[in-house]
């Protein structure tokens, strides 16, 4: 007898045998779980079996326990399917836990400060198991979040689904969406890359803009914490990301799955009319009941989703990392994050305010109005054609306007410049210079010129073209070249003497070649151009690539290179009539370890 | 819509779908979780080879005006950097471990009387010897510029405790304010936290570039000779407070009161030698060809032959435009340097008898030119 106030396990298995006792302990702990559930009631529902007693016992879990009591026992069978929702609304809600769990893991070998922050990545990527993994899920699940929700946002407009009685669940969403765009934004700063900070300052110079001027200089000090983007901003940025834009986010998630429940999941634009409150009226005969149907699809659709982000993230996606954010460096090309590329094309076609500020609050404005502005009795898509219409005018807008926002449109880099960076730059933006990812053993020193690839006036004799190159630089010109070389690029050298590219460097002979065919894109900006690659080896595996530039001088205005009358360059010439020379270089190191391709952290 | 009736409408076939994708994921973590050490190991190389690319660059813009493009050091301005004292190579261990080891058989076969092997190994050692001495003949070049072979290592000289990746971090990231008494400038702090413009990051690629220039057992006389220049080291001063001290001449004392003083001493020139070509003063370091400052040979013959004979000089002694020269350098600049590099505290350093002794020595470097 149990000196317990109620029968003890030992007491069952005295009366009736191990094996029943501690089966039926097992049930009754499953029972309470479940809120309802035994394990006879678990296995008939997966079998696909009627519920075998009643009352129900599929639909207690939604009537007593916690967390089904915010899930409808069944839905409209019209909604179940691929179409209409595509699963977008449940992506969404998905990649909301997605990032929660995936960001507590990195927060714990985080510290937001611009001291440790970078050392921190490095850390995660270095010394952290499962770092890089958790990172590329986090980084790959935030781009992906901000996409999805957008498309549930389009797909909600073309099934109309935000009429009448949904208008304000369209506006939680727009709520969602902007929390979304934001909280991507914000944790765009953390890794504290040159990518990070460059495109967090295009975003927060919006702010700046804001009239006016005294709002705008305080919004923007409120947000950045300083003039420029520096600890405080660090911290700000942090804060807003695990801790005010989630607590908005989540509020307004229940607020909007709320809505959904309330007014139903909107059916199929042809199979329900204005007005109409599904969640209320669902014929016994289309119920498809959470348990077992709805559960089992949504655990299968948290695996199959899971499966494909750690796919992409184990062969095909890796989050990136670029050089220590440099306050003193802005790198050629920087750019907003994709979606907020719209807006800085939007700042290109003229005042700061206006398109920066004033355009992006009434877009705003516009999603958060459509439901009270698009009253149409119908939802079906035959009926709104005009509304279509609006949709894909705008939505060109938006793909027109995010192409604009692009480095490559409208932002006046010399050509020289351009040039330079295209064959040296540092991995950025899924792109690296033309010479960087040579293998290493290909880097032949020596001392090359694109003049080897000129050789029309010389018969195709690749050794004379060469020859003569150097013929041409002996003299005034070698002065000059070694003094740019020793003083501005710091390139140690005692003479000019150009060397036919190496046959067995196929890769670096394409580097040359494509460098040979950059500089003649330019005819009158940088007439006569021709240009050296010179690679030396300061140290045992770190080779040296220096690319140097030389072209005849032409006045420039605004930019754009000044034509006579004939269309030709108007060159700088100095006081004794004679063409001026202009030099323009980069350097770049190669160590034998660096692995330019594949991506970093591969 | 039939993948939709095959996949997602049948309950079976839900839970066969999630079943494997769940396993799949299970796979995939297994073999992330293999490949993990590896992974790591990888990032950490390739990290530290694009840290020594930067590294390079930053060398290339800020150190090597005084370092040297090569890091080779530029005379009578800084150290060489890719220099085999820094990472401590000793080209005659291999032959010291030899000597010590038949040294010790010597000591043994010598207690037991076996007189033939003691024959045969006085003969290894002494042309162990000649192939040292024959080593060190040609380290000469690297000698004459301050390398001491016998102790080669600039940590061990130093009496460096901690690690040579701290001791370049540290040198880079807080200067050597001190070092102005032995270079024509100091080393400045170059770390943000200490005045200058690196960040902490930017510290660490200088260093692993720096460091990257180690090439262990590989080092060649060659290379050690091409260094340009070596180490200064600074006094101990702890080798300085021993003992009754002088007191020093006085930065500010006029030529005339320093004559005076200096009649109550007389110089030794062999002290002045070894004051000269000290780590006190380091006036060699500066004076040792004619780039950054007249060289001393010669220094009493160019006195007496040009710069007594200077106007502005009139009336002067030798020993007494020496002695101005060393106390009050800015008084005159020898044509063709730069002024203002000589240091202007040797007066609140050197007391009468050291400076006698120097410009006894300097009396000495009468060769002509």
């Amino acid at each position: 007898m149990s000196v317990l106030p109620f029968p003890s396990f030992l007491d069952d298995v005295k009366e009736k045998g191990l094996k029943r006792a501690a089966l039926e302990g097992v049930n009754e702990v499953v029972e309470r779980i479940t809120v309802g559930m035994n394990v006879q009631d678990i296995r008939e529902a997966l079998r696909g079996e009627p519920a075998s007693r009643k009352p129900n016992p599929r639909l207690q879990p939604h009537a007593d326990g916690f967390w089904l009591h915010m899930r409808p026992s069944y839905f409209h069978r019209s909604v179940t399917g691929i179409y209409p929702t595509f699963r977008l609304g449940w992506l969404s809600t998905y990649f909301v836990f997605f990032e929660t769990i995936t960001g507590i893991f990195l927060m714990i070998w985080y510290t937001p400060s611009p001291e440790v922050a970078y050392a921190n990545m490095l850390n995660i990527m270095s010394n952290v198991p499962f770092g890089q993994f958790i990172r590329d899920l986090h980084r790959l699940g935030a781009e992906a979040m901000v996409l999805i929700v957008f498309l549930h946002m389009l797909r909600t407009f073309f099934t109309g689904s935000y009429k009448k009685p949904r208008q304000f669940t369209w506006f939680s969403g727009v709520i969602l969406l902007i929390c979304t765009m934001f909280l991507s934004f914000s944790g765009y700063l953390l890794p504290w890359d040159q990518l990070a900070l460059w495109a967090v300052t295009i975003g927060a110079s919006m702010v700046e803009a804001s009239p006016p001027p005294v709002v705008g200089t305080n919004l923007n000090l409120l947000l950045r914490g300083g003039p420029d983007i520096g600890a405080n901003g660090l911290l700000r940025f942090y804060l807003l990301h695990v801790l005010a834009v989630p607590a908005v986010l989540f509020i307004f998630t229940g607020v909007h799955y709320y809505k959904v429940i309330i007014h139903g999941h909107s059916l199929p634009p042809a199979e329900e009319n204005i007005g109409e409150d599904t969640a209320k009226r669902v014929p016994l005969d289309k119920r498809v009941y959470f348990i077992p149907d709805i559960l089992t699809s949504e655990i299968m659709w948290i695996a199959v989703t899971t499966l494909v982000l750690v796919v992409l993230v184990t062969w095909f996606f890796h989050a990136p990392l670029e050089a220590h954010a440099d306050n003193q460096v802005t790198p050629l090309g920087t750019t907003a994050p994709w979606y907020f590329l719209w807006i800085q094309g939007a700042l290109k076609l003229g005042d700061k305010v206006l398109w920066g500020i004033i355009f992006p609050t009434l877009v705003i404005i516009f999603l958060i109005v459509i439901p009270y502005i698009d009253v149409t009795k119908s939802r079906r898509f035959a009926h709104r054609r005009f509304a279509f219409s609006v949709a894909f005018i705008l939505l060109s807008l938006l793909v027109f306007l995010s192409y604009m926002g692009l480095s490559e449109f409208g932002v006046k880099t010399s050509a020289d410049s351009e040039i330079l960076h295209e064959m040296l730059m540092e991995p950025a933006h899924n792109h690296m210079g033309t010479l960087r990812p040579i293998p290493y053993d290909q880097l032949v020193v020596g001392q090359f010129t694109t003049a080897q690839f000129e050789t029309e006036e010389f018969g195709g004799d690749i050794g004379t073209a060469i020859a003569h190159q150097n013929e041409a630089v002996a003299g005034d010109l070698e002065e000059i070249l070694l003094a740019y070389l020793n003083s501005t690029l710091h390139l140690s050298v005692s003479s000019i003497n150009f060397v036919p590219l190496p046959a067995d460097a196929p890769e670096l002979m394409d580097g040359v070649a494509t460098l040979a065919h950059d500089i003649t894109q330019h005819p009158t900006e940088m007439p006569n151009a021709w240009a050296t690659v010179i690679i030396t080896q300061p140290q045992s595996g770190l080779k040296r690539v220096d690319v140097v530039i030389v072209w005849d001088e032409v006045q420039i205005e605004d930019g754009v290179p000044v034509l006579d009358e004939s269309g030709n360059p108007v060159f700088v010439l100095d006081e004794n009539g004679n063409r001026i020379q202009r030099i323009n270089g980069d350097t770049m190191f190669i160590h034998e370890d660096s692995q330019y391709f594949p991506a970093p952290g591969a | 819509m039939k993948l939709n009736r095959l996949i997602f409408e049948r309950l079976d076939h839900r839970i066969l779908v999630g079943t494997v994708s769940f396993l799949a994921i299970m796979v995939l973590v297994g073999w992330i979780w293999i490949n993990e050490n590896a992974r790591m190991a990888a990032f950490e190389s390739q990290y530290l080879a694009r840290s020594i690319e930067r590294g390079a660059e930053l060398f290339g813009s800020s150190c090597s005006t005084c370092h040297g493009i090569d890091g080779r050091g530029a005379l009578g301005v800084a150290p060489g950097l890719n220099n085999p004292d820094i990472f401590g190579h000793n080209f005659l261990a291999e032959i010291d471990t030899q000597v010590d080891a038949l040294n010790l058989e010597r000591t043994e076969v010598e207690a037991q009387g076996n007189t033939d092997r003691v024959t045969e190994i006085d003969a290894e050692l002494a042309t162990l010897q000649t192939q040292r001495d024959s080593l060190i003949t040609q380290m000469q070049p690297a000698v004459a510029l301050g390398y001491n072979p016998e102790s080669p290592s600039r940590l061990v000289n130093l009496g460096w405790g901690s690690t040579l990746h701290n001791f370049i971090y540290s040198t880079i990231s807080s200067g050597r304010p001190v070092s102005e008494s032995y270079w024509s400038q100091p080393m400045p702090a170059w770390a943000q936290a200490n005045g200058g413009s690196l960040r902490p990051d930017q510290l660490e690629d200088l260093t692993n570039f720096i460091l990257n220039w180690d090439q262990g057992d590989d080092w060649t006389i060659e290379e050690l000779n091409s260094v340009r220049q070596f180490a200064i080291y600074p006094i101990n001063p702890a080798t300085v407070s021993a003992g009754p001290q002088e007191p020093p001449v006085g930065a500010t004392t006029t030529i005339a009161d320093i004559m005076v003083g200096l009649q109550d001493v007389t110089g030794d020139p062999q002290s002045g030698d070894q004051l000269y070509h000290g780590v006190a003063f380091g006036c060699s370091g500066c004076h040792i060809n004619a780039v950054v400052a007249p060289l001393v040979d010669g220094t009493w013959t160019r006195v007496e032959t040009e710069r007594l004979l200077d106007p502005q000089f009139a009336g002067y002694t030798g020993e007494q435009y020496l002695a101005e020269s060393i106390i009050h350098p800015g008084a005159f600049t020898a044509p063709g340097y730069a002024p203002g590099l000589m240091p202007t505290t040797f007066g609140d350093r050197m007391s009468y008898q050291q400076l006698a002794d120097i410009v006894a020595y300097l009396k000495t470097q009468d060769q002509v030119e």
